[in-house]
């Protein structure tokens, strides 16, 4: 098994120097810090491919993974990466590009070399625990949504007909934050939001250990992209009828209070949404909040 | 950490960082922006007696001074620096990678508060009354300019308290952009904007006025302010002794 596996690698291989010697000979180089195992050592490797015009950092993963051979020959298993639709709307191919969060897919290899030279290098998101090589669990990230409750609550046994009509200017106001794919790059970027690793110890359920984790992740920062959600769906007619549920959530442990203003969140958006104007908005909903349960309880 | 109950830090973690927020406007903020404008009447040339007066003013206060100065200033202030550092611990700033101009202020904030919380413990030694035991306490109020223009004439002195000055004024209109942020003041990126010039305008004030206190308190001349503090003290002493309005102690150097 493992015999023919190493002679389709080899035929993969030899296809790939074929292509490199057929066109032209530049190649591009490729750093990725690699992890084998989640919670192990990670270490960087390097790797040549042949360039070719328009490639995107995914197209670089897949010769990559074609090749399985490290820079100096060695056979080595392939990269492991997340991607999905590669056209920017899915979230799920973030990574460090060149030491900054962005989305692989839309990450042309072109412009990459063009203002950092003829080696790119990719590391894991460094917020997230990686699963392996380029891969990280981000469930803190969908944790986050959930704490804000970041749906409209309709669910019910009847039908409870068409909500109330929303303004065209409200929509206006709402879309770019409907745009947000949870990638996490404001959340990479952010100073305030710390890595939080839960690892399951041997005495642990899995629900006990379930339970741990999701406090460990309520205890940290909710991030830029719920409290952006939350403010969406308090604006919606609907959505807002939890909007004080929502509130409550983002002046809990970890809430809206632990952002410092640093504003990398909006800078490094790929989908560029008023993010720091959800926060400030937030602040102001809190503010008004905190105010009325003081004096109306 | 996640198995032992939140602690009161956490549990009112919200209602924490907004006392912090807001102490920071109210009372430091406005203490560290009267002082600094007070300190500045030392530029009105008249030997430190615009100065002296001010001082006399804050002073007319009396004993209820040290329960004022606990209150609204040291006690505040401890809280925001413990919060502050609280803060900073929980904080991993990233400018090597994102050097944004926000992301710079952000660490600025960051190291311009720690400066002034060393820079501000100090400057209370040196100065204030509470500094005897440990060999400060220089300032003297009722002889308000020469003994401070005394303490700063070290050359050493002056540069520690020019980036002090620096230091705290940054923090203190850059957090007031921050604030407003916080709170919901200024919510849109067009009206975030508009509040970093007034943030702005208000820094470069304090920071002239900071620096114009420092440079005047340096170069006023020492003996004729002593003089004139002598004559104001006697003045004083002659208006609440028996016969006062009688004979007022004649002003010396009168040009």
């Amino acid at each position: 098994m493992i015999k023919a596996m190493e002679a389709v690698a080899d035929l993969v291989t030899a296809g790939a120097d074929d292509a490199a010697h057929g066109g032209s000979s530049r190649v591009i180089r490729v750093r990725v810090l690699r992890q084998d195992v989640a919670g192990g050592e990670s270490y960087f490797e390097r790797f040549e491919v042949p360039y070719e015009p328009n490639m995107n950092v995914i197209s670089v993963l897949q010769k990559i993974a074609a090749r399985a051979r490290s820079q100096d020959g060695r056979r080595v298993a392939p990269v492991a990466w997340d991607c999905s639709c590669l056209e920017e709307v899915c979230g799920s191919c973030t990574m460090l590009i060149n030491g900054r969060t962005r989305m692989a897919c839309s990450a042309l290899v072109d412009s990459l070399v063009s203002t950092d030279g003829d080696e790119i290098e990719l590391r894991p998101m460094s917020k997230f625990p990686v699963v392996r090589d380029l891969v990280v669990d981000r469930r803190r990230v969908f944790r986050g949504l959930e704490k804000v409750k970041a749906w409209v609550p309709v669910e019910g046994s009847y039908d409870l007909g068409p909500g109330p009509r929303i303004s065209p200017e409200d929509q206006e106001d709402a879309y770019p934050l409907t745009e947000c794919m949870s990638c996490g790059c404001c959340l990479e970027a952010c100073p305030q939001y710390m890595k939080i690793e839960t690892v399951r110890r041997d005495d642990e359920s899995e629900s006990d250990f379930e339970k741990r984790r999701k406090a460990a992740f309520d205890s940290g920062f909710v991030g830029a992209h719920a409290i952006s959600q939350a403010m969406l769906f308090n604006s919606h007619p609907t959505g807002r009828m939890i909007a004080d549920e929502r509130l409550e959530a983002l002046t809990a442990k970890g809430g809206i209070q632990m952002c410092g203003n640093a504003q990398n969140c909006v800078a490094v958006c790929p989908k560029h949404i008023p993010l720091t104007r959800s926060i400030a908005r937030a602040g102001r909903a809190a503010t008004v909040w905190a105010i009325k349960r003081l004096f109306d309880r | 950490m996640s198995d032992s109950s939140p602690s009161f830090l956490e549990r009112h973690q919200f209602l924490i960082y907004r006392l912090f927020s807001l102490a920071g406007l109210i009372p430091i903020g406005a203490f560290v922006a009267v002082h600094l404008l007070t300190n500045a009447s030392i530029l009105a040339g008249d030997d430190g007696r615009t100065f002296q007066s001010r001082v006399d003013m804050i002073h007319s206060l009396g004993p209820l001074l040290v329960p004022i100065e606990w209150a609204f200033i040291f006690l505040p202030l401890l809280f925001h620096a413990a919060i502050g550092f609280v803060i900073i611990a929980n904080g991993m700033p990233n400018v090597g990678s994102y050097s944004y101009v926000g992301n710079v202020r952000y660490t600025l904030q960051r190291a311009t508060g720690m400066i002034a919380f060393a820079f501000i413990v100090w400057h209370i030694v040196q100065l204030h009354w509470l500094g005897k035991p440990f060999g400060g306490g220089q300032f003297d109020p009722h002889r308000a300019a020469s003994t401070a223009a005394e303490a700063l004439q070290p050359t050493l002195v002056a540069i520690f308290y020019a980036i002090g000055v620096l230091a705290t004024v940054f923090h203190f209109s850059n957090g007031l952009w921050t604030l407003g942020i916080t709170w919901g003041l200024w919510t849109s990126p067009a009206a975030m904007r508009r509040a970093n010039v007034i943030s702005i305008v208000i820094g470069v004030g304090l920071a002239t006025a900071g620096l114009g206190a420092l440079a005047g308190m340096r170069s006023i001349d020492v003996p004729r302010a002593r003089e004139a503090e002598t004559w104001a003290e006697k003045q004083k002493h002659a208006l609440s002794g028996p016969g006062a309005a009688v004979a007022p102690v004649p002003i010396p150097n009168a040009h």
